[in-house]
């Protein structure tokens, strides 16, 4: 971004408890030495000279490759599927039908109980579409023109269903995606806490909300869904290179379906060119290529995702639909409780819903103190691609509606945005704060950030501005988003979906060994998607070994081979800082020790005199103010090469140290929805000031600053890199991307032309500061912060309704455009908005 | 994404250009920048069985003034005029050559490629129409001249025979006191406008507006002369009401089509605020103040 300076303001906290803190095994961390420093990464030269692995790299012999043949309509009956034609082009090896699949697999399973359970989900449709861009048949070719060239040669005839576009026209389950169901619901719950009637018979005031939608919206990783994937037939065996995210997922779908062993599933990832959640639900196409494989005569077959495929039929965000909304407020403003309806629509199938029908309550209060919530959440089926866990994932829409309601309810009063937030602003000293559902938000210090972020963007100034520019009859407006960035999930949170889901609580691994010639290498198992792992890994590593990063070689990807992953690994949920961490911790911790043991004996010297660092012959283990040392090629000699000699009370030393993360997670209470969801809560506060052109009504950005808090920031570069990341994501969705449907389920967003995906030059000057609360319950006291929480579309969304509320504006939708608001204009000037918001003002009861 | 097949053939001169094209036949094709072909053939809503390269003719490539003319051969690129001489001198081409999509576009496109493909939202359509431009064409019966009204008949269609190719697009340099802006509004860099707006006037004792053109682009099946707007203008002050009743004249003139870029209404809503911005920095910059102007679209 030539020319745009970043601004930044830091402030530090001291830690709660002293710089070294306990880490998982019991063992003192020895002081950070680069935990903390922001070092470059050490995989930006391999990713930006060219040089990383990327799955279409990949190439393995005989390889094939495959081309899926896709419905336009969104809902209609298969009538007839002729693959002959295609079958004989020259080059083409085979086809695949839907019809033909089904007799092979299983469905996938489902998470959502009850009908939910009935959902068929194949590999391809079988005998009816429900979303345009279904595979319903694919062709298996020698070369990637083959296979595109064949495919046009498919015949697929159908017979047009209604389509079910809207969140609304599910509800009314006129028209049904899967009749096995019976509906188009497919989940239902209430999530009340407090006393609800109470706080409203209590209430000063009682705002009444109309409805508020949030829109589709993806994220557009540069690289797509790929695939290689390779059944032989000697062994039964299914091996992937993919670039799924949460590879242990997906293959807890696959063997089931595909009918083999999950240890038949072998899983390789290696650099990947952004994920952000959407690549989680790639299964249904890995099981697809593996039938291919197997129908090709255990040919390896590639499928690499083309843009409009991934527009059209990957993943999109969750849509959500506020309804009935009712918010109680003191005199003050403070409020009381919310009641209110949310209709979550996944798309025609759920995959890894309905899990966001309770994600969203890991912030059910967002920053906010309010005790009594009743929530009503329902999700829906419509004819649309399905959703997979967008970044922000289920709690985005949710702490958007609490904005949504902060403002609402704040300009109904006539408070100020600011003066809103800090009055009902969870306060630092109720820090770790129990949420009314169970959660603990682990620390932060929300007002501060807000008044830091004020500070940043120059609130003071800009409402003297903005006073003397509205009698201009300018249009400027001064929004404030606050955000929660909830990491490391709980996942005993699934039985509140489904008491029956077989997994809870939370893993992760590491590997960290020192090799046959003494180098030290860590196998994360993580599934970064350009997070910069590798670099913090070996931070953390440095620092346990009293070395330098750059001695730590940590192997990138995952590899079930390896051995170094759970049921839980992948890249997801804001949690690597946690998690992976501490994992890698935990070995390299026990690393030590083993390394400790081993130079006592050979030293002759007692542990407790050892010191590690580096020498001139490397790293080393040396012994206190002596000349005595054994660096770490003799050691891994001593047990790998040289061993003669070695007591026996060493044989136990392997120099190659697994440690499993486990954060200390119950099984919720399923009934009273209630119990502690996720480990840690980072916070980002942004403020901005837009102006809406009042000739062609698109909304300017005048001025920007994020806030960000995620604890301890393992390093500040890498932090710093995923807020701007979150912001220009955010920033994105709430000005250009949306993935639009019109009336018949045709997607008019297929193309980058289309969704204009937001690009360095759309990105206004960012000024960033950054605060640290550490986490009482991690290592370092960090916390995860890759998601962001979406602040961006809550703070544009606050300033446009500050800019355009006197004219008699509610913005009620998370996307605006010039065109939109355009259109909003009229809207307000024809009166549309006015029963949008209706207040009550009761006699105050206290 | 990948296209359907077909042949690759390389011309070093326009005669070869032209006889390659006669003998691969109908479904022959022209390939300059292929910023507009390849996504096409690549998503196969073009299936042409043979391209000819023109780019190793090299003098398609220049640009030159002669007896009051700019003359830029057919593949000059959209950064090439960006960055000339002619640009700072007409400022409307400057606007133009500047503001499309981006970097990595405009350093392929060309200005010929862009006129034969006709497209609707095509700014060098619009830009150009406001300036007295004709378009060389080369075919096997040697050379002829298009005026530019003429060139470019219908969405997509000009009237480039199959065997012809364009070699050089001629714009008349502007009388002194003449000064234009193009101007356009699209939702990110990379993507055709939503509306775009392209005013030339001529003014005398310094707010009179002697001569006017008004263009408009991306709302109807070709770029749009809103003749009754420049009437609105023609011969009268630059005044606020003169400049309203052209700008109502333009937005009536209008006739735009909803899709992902934007509605209907507020597309033609846009054509009358771009043409009431572009007739006021026209007007500044005739008077000899430098005046930035380009597109427009969300961080800019
Ligand atoms: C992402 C993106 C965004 C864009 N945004 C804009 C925009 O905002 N505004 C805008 O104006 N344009 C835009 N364009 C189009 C761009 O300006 C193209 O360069 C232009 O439309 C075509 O020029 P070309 O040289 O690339 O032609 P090509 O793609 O090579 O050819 C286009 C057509 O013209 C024919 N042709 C080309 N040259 C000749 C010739 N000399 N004689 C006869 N026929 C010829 C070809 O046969 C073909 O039919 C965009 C393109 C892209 C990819």
């Amino acid at each position: 971004m030539a020319g745009k300076s970043i601004t930044k303001v830091t402030r530090k906290k001291a830690a709660g408890r002293g710089s070294s803190r306990l880490s998982a095994n019991g063992a003192r961390a020895s002081a950070a030495k680069w935990v903390g420093q922001p070092i470059r990464r050490k995989e930006e030269n391999r990713l930006v000279s060219g040089k990383g692995i990327f799955v279409d790299d990949e190439k393995m012999p005989g390889m094939l490759h495959i081309r899926f043949v896709r419905s336009s309509y969104a809902h209609a009956k298969i009538a007839r599927i002729d693959v002959s034609k295609a079958g004989k082009f020259p080059g083409v090896v085979c086809t695949l039908t839907g019809a033909e699949i089904k007799k092979q697999v299983q469905p996938f399973i489902e998470i959502g109980p009850g009908g939910a359970q009935k959902i068929a989900d194949y590999p391809m449709a079988v005998d009816k579409v429900v979303f345009q861009g279904e595979p319903v048949a694919a062709v298996v070719a020698e070369t990637r023109f083959a296979a595109e060239d064949a495919a046009e040669l498919v015949e697929a005839d159908y017979e047009p269903l209604p389509p079910v576009v809207t969140a609304e026209d599910a509800l009314k389950d006129e028209s049904l995606l899967h009749p096995a169901m019976g509906t188009n619901r497919n989940w239902h719950g209430v999530f009340e806490y407090g006393d609800v009637e109470k706080a409203f018979q209590q209430a000063a005031h009682v705002v009444h909300i109309g409805r508020l939608h949030f829109h589709r919206f993806s994220s557009t990783p540069l690289e797509c869904n790929v695939i290689l994937a390779n059944w032989d037939p000697r062994s039964g065996d299914i091996e992937y290179h993919c670039n799924n995210t949460f590879p242990s997922f997906a293959s807890q779908f696959l063997a089931p379906a595909l009918g083999v062993r999950i240890d038949q599933i072998h899983m390789k990832s290696f650099d990947i060119g952004g994920g952000f959640g959407i690549k989680i639900t790639s299964y249904p196409y890995m099981a697809a290529c593996a039938l291919a494989s197997r129908k090709a005569g255990g040919r390896a077959v590639k499928w690499v995702e083309t843009r409009i495929e991934h527009m059209q039929a990957s993943a999109h965000g969750n849509e959500r639909t506020f309804l009935d909304t009712r918010v109680a407020l003191d005199k003050n403003g403070v409020i009381l409780a919310i009641d209110s309806k949310h209709v979550d629509d996944c798309g025609a199938f759920p995959r890894y819903e309905p899990l966001g029908c309770v994600i969203w309550a890991q912030v059910l209060p967002a920053t906010y103190r309010v005790k009594n919530i009743r929530i009503a959440m329902r999700q829906v089926v419509t004819n649309k691609c399905p959703v997979g866990p967008n970044r922000g994932y289920s709690r985005m829409q949710h702490l958007w509606f609490m904005e949504r309601v902060m403002d609402i309810c704040g300009q109904a009063l006539g408070i100020p945005a600011d003066e809103m937030r800090v009055r009902n602003y969870i306060r630092k000293n109720e820090m770790p704060y129990k949420t009314p559902n169970g959660c603990v938000y682990d620390s932060g210090d929300y007002a501060s950030m807000l008044a830091m972020a004020k500070k940043l963007v120059g609130w003071d100034e800009w409402k003297k501005k903005q006073a003397a520019a509205r009698k201009e009859g300018r249009w400027i407006g001064l929004g404030i988003g606050s955000t929660l960035d909830s990491g490391t999930n709980n996942f005993g949170q699934a039985r509140i979906i489904n008491p029956d889901a077989p997994f809870s609580g939370q893993s992760k691994v590491g590997i960290v060994k020192l090799d046959i010639y003494g180098e030290v290498v860590v196998s994360m198992g993580s599934v970064p998607q350009g997070q910069g792992h590798e670099t913090a890994a070996a931070q953390v590593v440095a620092d346990a070994l009293n070395i330098t990063p750059d001695l730590v070689n940590v192997r990138p990807g995952f590899d079930t081979a390896h051995n170094a992953y759970t049921g839980h690994t992948g890249t997801y949920a804001s949690q690597f800082a946690v998690t992976g961490l501490s994992a890698i911790h935990g070995a390299a911790i026990k690393l030590r020790k083993e390394l400790s043991r081993l130079a006592a004996w050979k030293l002759q010297a007692k542990e407790k005199d050892l010191e590690f660092g580096v020498g001139a012959q490397g790293p080393e283990v040396r012994v206190k103010g002596r000349q005595k040392a054994i660096n770490y090629w003799a050691l891994a000699n001593l047990v790998n090469v040289n061993n003669a000699g070695m007591p026996e009370s060493l044989w136990d030393i392997t120099l190659n140290c697994r440690h499993v993360f486990h954060a200390n997670f119950q099984i919720p209470d399923v009934k009273r929805k209630y119990g502690n969801l996720t480990l840690t809560y980072a916070a980002q506060i942004h403020a901005a000031v837009v102006e809406v052109d009042r000739e062609t009504f698109q909304p300017k950005i005048l001025a920007y600053a994020c806030v960000d808090d995620c604890g301890k920031a393992v390093n500040p570069r890498i932090v710093e890199g995923q807020v701007h990341g979150a912001a220009a994501h955010g920033i994105g969705a709430a000005l250009l991307e949306n993935c639009g449907y019109d009336s018949d389920g045709n997607l008019l967003a297929a193309t980058f032309s289309d969704y204009t995906p937001i690009t360095a030059v759309n990105i206004p000057e960012l000024l960033y500061g950054h605060m640290e609360s550490p986490s009482p319950f991690t290592l370092n006291g960090a916390k995860g912060m890759g998601e962001g929480g979406a602040a961006p579309v809550h703070t544009i969304c606050a300033a446009l309704q500050d800019a355009l509320y006197s004219s008699g504006v509610i913005i009620d939708d998370s996307h605006n455009t010039g065109d939109s608001l355009f259109h909003t204009m009229q809207k307000a000037e024809s009166g549309a908005y006015k029963g949008m918001v209706r207040v009550e003002h009761r006699r105050a009861a206290r | 994404m990948y296209a359907a097949p077909f042949s690759y053939h390389r011309a070093t001169s326009v005669q070869e250009a032209v006889k390659l094209l006669q003998e691969l036949g109908e479904e022959a094709r022209v390939i300059a920048g292929g910023q507009s072909l390849i996504p096409l053939m690549k998503m196969r809503m073009a299936r042409p069985t043979a391209l000819v390269d023109i780019n190793p003719i090299s003098s398609l490539r220049e640009i030159e003034t002669s007896k009051g003319e700019l003359r830029f051969g057919a593949l000059v690129r959209h950064a090439d005029l960006e960055h000339s001489a002619a640009g700072a001198t007409v400022p409307i081409i400057h606007d133009c050559a500047a503001g499309i999509a981006d970097v990595q576009v405009r350093d392929q496109g060309t200005i010929g490629g862009s006129l034969a493909e006709a497209d609707p939202s095509g700014d060098w359509g619009t830009a150009l129409l406001a300036l007295e431009t004709s378009v060389v064409c080369f075919g096997p019966d040697g050379q002829r001249t298009v005026p530019l009204e003429e060139f470019i008949q219908d969405a997509f269609t000009t009237a480039l025979a199959h065997d012809e190719i364009v070699t050089a697009v001629h714009v008349k340099v502007p009388p002194k006191g003449s000064a234009g802006a193009h101007l356009a509004f699209k939702r990110s860099a990379p993507v055709y406008p939503t509306a775009s707006a392209s005013a030339q006037l001529t003014l005398e004792d310094h707010n009179r507006c002697k001569e006017v053109r008004i263009v408009l682009g991306c709302v109807g099946l070709t770029a749009i002369r809103a003749k009754e707007a420049e009437a609105a203008l023609r011969g009268k002050l630059l005044d606020e009401k003169n400049i309203r009743a052209a700008v109502e004249a333009a937005r009536a003139a209008a006739d735009p089509q909803s899709d992902m870029r934007g509605s209907a209404d507020y597309k033609r809503m846009l054509a009358g605020a771009l043409v009431k911005r572009a007739i006021g920095i026209a007007a500044r910059r005739a008077r000899g103040e430098s005046v930035e102007a380009g597109h427009e679209y969300v961080g800019r």
